[in-house]
C-alpha cells in the first residue's frame, strides 16, 4: 500500500514511518481518487457515445477521437495555439523589463513593488475580465475619452482578436514576471560588470550577458503563461464573440448546450494532448542546456 | 553596496513598468468608482450614490450566491488545510521513490489548464451518481487546493529543524504527540497564511464551479459570470467591488501574517515558492 520505509531498524524509526505513511496514504487516496481517476474517465469516455436520450455512455468507438480531425476544429486549435503564443511573446515584452525594473532598481522598494504586481492577480479573474470589457466597450472610458477629445466616433476594440489576446496578456502576466524576476534576483551582478568592461554599451552586455543568464526564468514563465492562456474560454467569451472562439469555447459547449461530453471529452484530451507533447519538448530543450552549461 | 554600472537607470523599463502598474490598477479602479456612479453611464461621473449597492442587497437570489460562495470557500479551505498539510507532512518525512512520484502527481493540479481539472470533475460526479450541488463543488475545489497548501507547510518545514521533535521524542512523547505538540504549532503561521490564500482563490474560482455546481443556489462567480455575458451594468459594478474587496483584505491579511510570523522567509517568496536567500 504505502511506502513501508527503508528497512525494519531500530523500533522508532518504524514507528515514525508508519506514522508519516499514514499521513501521506489520506491525500494520497484523495487526489487517485477525486483526480487521477476523473483524469482517465476523460481520456476514455470519448470511446464512448451518447444514447438516444442524451446520457454518455461508455463504449469501444473511435468516433469521437476521429470526429477532432475536422477542418472547423483544426482551424479553432491553430487559432487557439497563436493566440497562445502571442498572449506568451506580449507577456514576455511586458514582463521583463518590469521585473528588470523591480528587481535591480527597485531598492529598498522592491518587496512592495513586486506585492504590488501580485495582488490585483489575486483578484477574481472574472471581474478583471469584466473589468477589461467595461473599459474598451463602446461607451466604456477609453471610447467616451476618444469622442470627448474628438479623436474619431470611437474604436470597436472588442470582438477583435487582440481584444481576447489583451485579456489573456491581463490575467496571466504575473506568472511571468514572478520567475523573471526570482531569476534576476539571482543574477550575479559581477557578471554584468565584467560583461560591461568586455562588450562595451548597456544593449549588447543585456544580450550577451543578462538575458541568457535569466533565461530559464522565461522559459519557466513562458510555460506558466502558455498552460492557461490554451485552456481559457472566459476571455474569448467576454471580450470576443463567434470569430475568436478558441479550444476552451468548444470544450465548454460541448458540455454545456451541445450536451456531447464523449465528444467534449474528446477534444478536452486533444488539448491535453498538444500541452503534454509541449511540456515534455521544454523540459527536453531545458534540461539539455543545463548539461551543456 | 554601491552597483556602478547599474546606477543608470533603464528608462525604457521604468516606462513599461509604470504602463503595466496603469493597466493592471485603472481597470479595476475604474469598477469601483463607477459602482458609486448615481447613474447609469459607465463614462461620466454624475454623482455619488449607493443605489447599486442598495439594490443588491435585496436582491435575494444574489445574496444567496454569496452565502453558498462563502460556504464553499470555508469548507473547501478547511479540508484542503488538513489534506495538505498530512501530504506536506508525509512527503517531507518519506523521503522514498514512491514519496517523490506522489509529490509530483500532487501537483499535477498547478499545470492542468483548469477547464481540464473541471471537465474532469464533473464527468467524475456525473459518472458516480453524485448530483451535481454545492458538496460537489467544495469536493473540486478541496481536490484543487491541496497542492497550494502543500507547497507552502513544505516551504515552512523545509524551514524547521527536526531537532525540537526528536528531543521531544526522546522525553517520551509518542510520535503523534510529538508531532502534534512541537511540529503543528510551529507551522500555524504558514497555514494561516496558506488558509487566507486558499480561501481567495477559491472564493473567487469560475471555471471549477462553473463545472460542478448544480442550478440552486449558484456560486457568487457563476452567476456574475451569467449576468456579465448579457452586457456591462453598474449593479455588476458593485458586486465586483465587493468581491475585490473580499480579496483584497485576505491577501493583504495573508501577506502580513508570512511577514510577521515568517522570520527570514518573505511572504513573497512563499506565495511565489522563491527559493530562501
Amino acid at each position: 500500500m504505502v511506502a513501508l520505509g527503508p528497512a525494519p531498524a531500530p523500533r522508532r524509526s518504524a514507528q515514525r514511518t508508519w506514522l508519516w505513511g499514514a499521513l501521506l496514504a489520506v491525500p494520497t487516496a484523495w487526489m487517485v481518487a477525486f483526480f487521477v481517476i476523473s483524469m482517465v474517465i476523460v481520456v476514455l469516455l470519448p470511446f464512448g457515445r451518447t444514447t438516444n436520450d442524451g446520457f454518455p455512455v461508455f463504449s469501444t468507438s473511435l468516433d469521437n477521437y476521429r470526429a477532432l480531425w475536422n477542418d472547423v476544429y483544426l482551424e479553432l486549435f491553430v487559432r487557439s495555439v497563436l493566440y497562445a503564443l502571442a498572449t506568451v511573446v506580449l507577456s514576455a515584452l511586458i514582463a521583463y523589463p518590469t521585473a528588470y525594473a523591480i528587481a535591480l532598481h527597485g531598492g529598498r522598494y522592491k518587496n512592495a513593488l513586486i506585492a504590488a504586481v501580485v495582488v490585483p492577480f489575486f483578484a477574481s479573474y472574472l471581474i478583471r475580465m469584466y473589468a477589461w470589457k467595461a473599459l474598451l466597450s463602446d461607451d466604456g472610458l477609453v471610447n467616451s475619452g476618444l469622442r470627448g477629445s474628438g479623436l474619431g466616433d470611437g474604436i470597436a476594440f472588442l470582438n477583435t482578436p487582440w481584444a481576447v489576446i489583451g485579456g489573456l496578456v491581463y490575467g496571466f502576466v504575473v506568472f511571468m514576471i514572478l520567475p523573471i524576476y526570482a531569476s534576476l534576483e539571482r543574477l550575479d551582478v559581477s557578471l554584468v560588470e565584467a560583461g560591461k568592461d568586455l562588450y562595451h554599451g548597456p544593449v549588447r552586455t543585456f544580450f550577451s550577458v543578462t538575458l541568457p543568464a535569466t533565461r530559464y526564468g522565461l522559459y519557466g514563465g513562458a510555460l506558466l503563461v502558455f498552460l492557461p492562456a490554451l485552456g481559457d474560454f472566459v476571455s474569448a467569451q467576454l471580450l470576443g464573440g463567434a470569430g475568436t472562439y478558441m479550444m476552451g469555447n468548444l470544450v465548454q459547449q460541448q458540455f454545456n448546450e451541445g450536451q456531447n461530453w464523449p465528444l467534449g471529452s474528446a477534444m478536452t484530451v486533444g488539448m491535453m494532448a498538444a500541452l503534454t507533447a509541449l511540456m515534455v519538448a521544454y523540459l527536453r530543450a531545458t534540461s539539455t542546456q543545463a548539461r551543456e552549461t | 553596496m554601491p552597483r556602478r554600472s547599474l546606477e543608470r537607470r533603464p528608462r525604457t523599463a521604468v516606462a513599461v513598468t509604470v504602463l503595466l502598474f496603469a493597466w493592471l490598477y485603472l481597470p479595476i479602479l475604474a469598477v469601483t468608482l463607477f459602482s458609486f456612479n448615481d447613474k447609469k453611464s459607465l463614462s461620466a461621473f454624475s454623482g455619488f450614490s449607493l443605489r447599486w449597492y442598495h439594490d443588491l442587497a435585496h436582491d435575494q437570489a444574489l445574496l444567496e450566491s454569496l452565502v453558498a460562495s462563502l460556504q464553499i470557500a470555508t469548507l473547501a479551505t478547511l479540508g484542503s488545510l488538513v489534506l495538505g498539510t498530512m501530504l506536506a507532512l508525509g512527503l517531507e518525512r518519506v523521503r522514498s521513490r514512491r514519496g517523490r512520484v506522489i509529490g509530483a502527481v500532487t501537483l499535477l493540479p498547478l499545470v492542468t489548464p483548469e477547464i481540464v481539472t473541471g471537465v474532469a470533475a464533473l464527468l467524475l460526479f456525473t459518472g458516480i451518481g453524485l448530483k451535481l450541488s454545492l458538496t460537489t463543488v467544495v469536493l473540486a475545489e478541496i481536490t484543487f487546493s491541496i497542492a497550494y497548501v502543500t507547497v507552502i507547510v513544505r516551504g515552512r518545514l523545509a524551514g524547521l529543524s527536526t531537532e525540537v521533535e526528536e528531543a521531544a521524542r526522546d522525553l517520551g512523547c509518542t510520535p503523534w504527540q510529538a508531532l502534534r505538540l512541537v511540529t503543528l504549532p510551529a507551522l500555524v503561521p504558514a497555514l494561516l497564511g496558506a488558509g487566507l490564500l486558499v480561501f481567495a482563490l477559491v472564493f473567487d474560482d469560475f471555471v471549477l464551479a462553473f463545472f460542478t455546481t448544480g442550478v440552486d443556489p449558484q456560486p457568487l462567480p457563476v452567476r456574475v459570470y451569467s449576468s456579465i455575458r448579457f452586457g456591462v451594468s453598474p449593479a455588476i459594478n458593485a458586486i465586483g467591488t465587493l468581491m475585490l474587496l473580499v480579496s483584497a483584505l485576505l491577501i493583504v491579511a495573508a501577506l502580513v501574517l508570512l511577514r510577521l510570523f515568517g522570520r527570514g522567509t518573505s511572504s513573497l517568496e512563499l506565495i511565489t515558492g522563491g527559493e530562501r536567500r
